[in-house]
């Protein structure tokens, strides 16, 4: 019995482990983006409060967004930016009358990284419960709790 | 007869300026052809993107019942903005809009006349290219809209607070710069966000004389913003301005906005100088204007809203129905209330009162209604 104890101590760990990185969110871009170090959440927010328009190569940044009744963009939204859905439209439409466009849509997760695959320059962020997707780079994992939601700025 | 052709003239014009935006920005498209990407979602309010190029626009219907003078339906705004992101030094931007068309252009006024007004007319509201720098500078050249205060910045009918625009929004300073800018955006939102402008020479593509007060032929200055959030701010303006006729008048105003849960504070005051050349008769040697506007949001559908504005400057009612009237003395003062509903983010009708409370109106007592969409 006391030889087991440690075993299910491991097996708790490795579970609860494996949870939280199933809450983490992945940044990531197109292969032509090629940083030294991965992003922090400061520059995540700068991208898509569109602060940050360029990549330190001089190219731009595109950043793509997933549709507003997403789970993955609700823990985004108020995890990484901290900002709540109906301020940041307000703020996006400000900003694209200002000449800045705000980031695109993608109603899929399959549909952000084909785009992302396609198109030099952009970045987006899917849930991190399931894997690395082929043909993108990773640039951040950000630890979001699932039960992000609501917040403001 | 003859106004109706006048009307489809103007519409003409429109047709032929929006398919001239659309056919520039899908030449400028066609230089990136070769990524092709996969089409995005089509969120109202964030136009439609073919390649590096993004169509936009929005359209306000206004519908005015002063309680003196000729009631109206008229299009305010029907603008449309095309904008491409090539690479770092092609990055241009391009706004024309058809306003002031009167839709019932057999309605009469009190006098049985139709005001001579409301046959819409075409403007290039800003055409620039922007170079983009590393560290959050950008190089602007070309007309562009002269950041004094945020409104004027952000003037597209869905955008603001009311259907009425506060005349120190407006009035008594240059609304654009045709020139060369600077602005400096920290993108870590540490330091203020900095813009300079300079105007060398008359306005491109200027407004006609009978809708504008003022013509300049020197524009400069200086906007400063500090950011408080994601949209609350405090700025800071200032403008130096030389007008056709040789009037100098130096501006600073101070914009902020504010928001503490469902209620915004927000508002803006300026003061101007102006000088008083041999041979030019100006009647006034200092200008002002103030407004507060308090709104409170009962959900992300409904609010209310409100402001106050003391004005202190040149024009009166007159010259904001359009018609060019001389400076008139006393401080206007106007309080406005009204209630907006939102369906939807880029969608908003607003029904609203205005009342003259004090002074030569600068804006009309009467109960103004609009339908703005941002497409």
């Amino acid at each position: 019995m006391r030889r087991r104890r440690p075993l299910l101590a491991v097996l708790i760990g490795l579970f609860l482990s494996d949870m939280a990185r199933g809450e983490d969110i992945l940044v990531v871009a197109n292969p032509s983006v090629t940083l030294g170090h991965p992003l922090s959440t400061g520059d995540v927010a700068a991208i898509y409060l569109l602060r940050l328009t360029l990549w330190p190569d001089g190219n731009a940044i595109i950043p793509v967004n997933r549709e507003i009744s997403s789970e993955v963009r609700t823990r985004f939204t108020a995890g990484v930016l901290h900002q709540d859905n109906a301020s940041l439209i307000v703020y996006w439409n400000e900003m694209h009358f200002k000449g800045k466009a705000p980031p695109v849509v993608q109603e899929s997760e399959q549909a952000l990284l084909t785009f992302i695959r396609r198109v030099p320059g952009s970045v987006g962020y899917v849930s991190g419960g399931g894997g690395v997707p082929e043909g993108v780079v990773v640039l951040a994992r950000l630890p979001v709790a699932a039960g992000s939601g609501g917040g403001g700025p | 007869m003859a106004m109706i052709f006048r009307h489809l003239s103007r519409l003409a014009q429109a047709a032929w300026l929006s398919g001239a935006i659309v056919v520039a920005a899908l030449g400028a498209g066609a230089a990136r052809a070769q990524e092709a990407e996969p089409a995005d979602s089509y969120v109202p309010g964030q136009g439609f993107n073919v390649g590096p190029v993004n169509l936009a626009g929005y359209s306000s219907l206004v519908a005015s019942l002063p309680d003196q003078g000729r009631k109206t339906l008229s299009l305010e705004d029907l603008s449309l903005y095309a904008s491409a992101h090539v690479g770092i030094f092609v990055n241009p931007f391009m706004e024309a809009e058809l306003t002031g068309l009167n839709l019932l252009p057999w309605a009469k006024g009190d006098d049985g006349g139709d005001g001579g007004k409301g046959h819409g007319y075409v403007v290039l509201e800003r055409l620039y290219d922007d170079v983009q720098l590393p560290d959050g500078f950008t190089i602007r050249f070309g007309k562009m809209l002269a950041p004094v205060g945020d409104w004027n910045q952000i003037h597209a009918a869905p955008l603001v607070l009311s259907t009425v625009r506060p005349a120190a929004t407006y009035r008594g300073f240059s609304q654009y710069a045709t020139g060369l800018s600077v602005l400096y955006n920290d993108p870590e939102a540490r330091w203020p966000d900095v813009q300079v402008y300079w105007q060398p020479m008359d306005e491109f593509s200027a407004r006609p004389d009978s809708i504008v007060d003022d013509h300049y032929r020197l524009v400069e200055g200086l906007h400063v913003s500090f950011p408080l959030g994601l949209l609350d701010k405090v700025g800071f303006s200032v403008q130096r301005t030389i007008d056709r006729l040789g009037v100098e008048q130096h501006l600073a105003g101070v914009d902020f906005r504010y928001t503490m849960g469902p209620v915004t504070l927000q508002g803006e005051g300026v003061v101007s100088s102006l000088s008083q050349p041999a041979g030019v008769q100006t009647p006034r040697s200092l200008e002002w204007s103030a407004y507060v506007a308090p709104s409170y949001a009962f959900d992300d559908r409904w609010s209310i809203y409100g402001w106050y504005e003391i004005y202190d400057g040149r024009g009166t009612a007159s010259a904001s129905a359009g018609q060019a009237g001389p400076a008139s003395d006393g401080t206007a003062q106007d309080v406005l209330a009204g209630f907006a509903f939102r369906p939807q983010p880029a969608m908003v009708f607003r029904l609203e009162y205005l009342l003259n409370v004090g002074g030569p109106p600068v804006n009309p007592t009467g109960l103004f209604a609009s339908w703005s969409v941002l497409f």
